[in-house]
């Protein structure tokens, strides 16, 4: 397994197909976030903007290999875990910008309610930011997943899949992504820093059982 | 390879409501055997063997036995962003080598196929011939304990071709299993231990043909210690062994094997001494090139 992730960072790292994901997240930030606003907000909008990405991230994973290579792979490999590791890697890359963002957010915030009333102390926001961070990059993942082969095999039908479902996981009620966002920025209002830890536990469920699902429809589904 | 593949009563079809594109098929891959698969163009060959490979899962039925499978597919990309040794050593490890036995067996590969000055050449720039010889590296560096062929061949100059042929002797003779379409129907010609034909659906096993070309051959003369006997490996090899004189035997094998009896003759405990070998030219209707 080890290598077969090793391989699949690989194949992201060096393709560069990263880079568009990277910079709509950034431009994302940018708009949304600037110096000296209330920090929880600005983690709010972060973890948000990044279930898009995340997901658009796992679709480059799983859709990066041409399909020979990955015949030969899966050979080698088994195709179920030849495709866990192409979601795995899409989870980590969403997963390291997410943190890397909830850090600069958390650096660059001020430490206050909405209001500007309440002192919110940083390092804890900065953690319910990486835990509302994780959750949106793991139903990012379950977005992209369920959106790209082998469920939905042409593109024509899967990217407004993606869009149609990654906005669902961030306005439906009941969705974790959603219930982890409105905790950040009611939080803000109230000056009390969440835990979703609820929301969180939800996010692994949902995730491990759509990317379960999507690891042995592989060998079902012809490329 | 500890057990036989088993293919039981299996069946695929690409869709949930689409048509079967093979039903029915019952096939057993010993160790140490070599299989061809025939058929016309889309009778689903193929699909067989996206099976046998374990790539793909069957519809209905059961596989059983997985041994440790390498595949090579008939066409290779080489839209992958590595150089050809980087991408032969991350396959290399994920077929369960160390970094640096991978290494090893990739340089030693892409030699053997005379792709050896490629080897820091990024895929992308890679000619067709060329990144077919990579696609074949990736499946030989493991020493897989199931070879699957699908075509393999297509687009390899001549020298890597016979190479190829020489790599399948030598792991069936390592007692790895290997299974191979190919058009020409002098590939391997002599050598596999089963043929089997996809047609309307399903698979036939064929009775060996009188009318399949017999292939370049070579004989090889060998003389044992005083009242020793063929090693029962060579016995396997050879496609005929015959005692000319008391401790003198004449064998014949695919010329594709030839690298391997004599491996195995020579070091034989005690050693045989191999008194000749010649070449023997195919007799009746040929298209080799």
């Amino acid at each position: 397994m080890t290598a077969l992730l090793r391989y699949q960072t690989a194949l992201l790292l060096r393709s560069q197909r990263w880079v568009p994901p990277l910079v709509v997240y950034a431009a994302a930030l940018a708009v949304g976030v600037q110096g000296g606003q209330p920090v929880l907000d600005s983690l709010g909008w972060a973890a948000a903007v990044l279930l898009p990405v995340a997901a658009w991230l796992v679709r480059i994973c799983v859709t990066g290999e041409p399909p020979a290579a990955r015949a030969c792979v899966s050979a080698a490999g088994g195709p179920a875990r030849a495709h866990l590791a192409s979601v795995l890697v899409g989870l980590g890359a969403a997963t390291a910008l997410g943190g890397a963002a909830t850090v600069v957010v958390t650096l660059i915030s001020d430490p206050v309610s909405s209001g500007h009333g309440t002192r919110v102390p940083s390092l804890q926001a900065g953690g319910s930011g990486l835990l509302a961070v994780l959750v949106c990059a793991l139903l990012g993942t379950a977005v992209g997943a369920l959106t790209s082969w082998p469920v939905l095999r042409s593109p024509g039908r899967a990217v407004p899949a993606l869009l149609l479902a990654a906005l669902l996981a961030l306005v439906a009620t009941g969705s974790p992504a959603h219930a982890a966002v409105t905790a950040l920025v009611t939080g803000s209002r109230s000056g009390t820093v969440p835990l979703p830890l609820l929301p969180l536990a939800a996010a692994v469920l949902v995730t491990a059982a759509v990317t379960a699902v999507t690891c042995a429809l592989t060998a079902r589904r012809s490329a | 390879m500890q057990r036989e593949l088993r293919l039981d009563n299996v069946g695929r079809r690409h869709s949930l409501r689409g048509p079967w594109v093979l039903r029915g098929v019952d096939l057993a891959v010993a160790p140490g055997t070599l299989v061809r698969v025939e058929g016309a163009n889309g009778t689903g060959k193929s699909t067989l063997l996206r099976l046998i490979a374990g790539i793909d899962a069957p519809t209905e039925g059961r596989v059983t036995g997985r041994p440790r499978t390498a595949y090579v597919p008939e066409r290779f990309p080489s839209a992958l962003p590595f150089t050809a040794l980087a991408y032969l050593i991350r396959l290399g490890t994920v077929h369960g080598l160390s970094r640096r036995q991978a290494a090893g067996a990739a340089g030693q590969w892409l030699e053997r196929l005379g792709a050896a000055g490629y080897a820091r050449t990024p895929m992308a720039r890679l000619s067709k011939g060329s990144s077919q010889k990579v696609a074949v590296a990736q499946a030989l560096l493991g020493e897989p304990e199931l070879l699957v062929l699908d075509e393999a061949w297509t687009g390899l100059d001549a020298g890597a071709r016979a190479e190829l042929e020489r790599a399948v002797a030598e792991r069936t003779a390592a007692g790895g299993a290997v299974v191979f379409v190919d058009h020409d129907p002098g590939r391997l010609a002599g050598a596999p231990d089963a043929t089997y034909t996809v047609r309307d659906g399903t698979l036939h096993r064929r009775e060996r043909p009188a009318t399949a070309p017999a292939g370049p051959r070579v004989t090889v003369r060998v003389q044992g210690p005083p009242g020793g006997r063929l090693p029962a490996d060579a016995h396997r090899i050879a496609a005929l062994a015959e005692e000319t004189a008391p401790g003198t035997h004449l064998l014949t094998v695919p010329a594709s094997h030839s690298d391997v009896l004599l491996r195995t003759l020579l070091t034989a405990r005690p050693p045989w001494h191999v008194v000749s070998v010649a070449t023997e030219e195919p007799h009746g209707p040929e298209d080799r090139r």
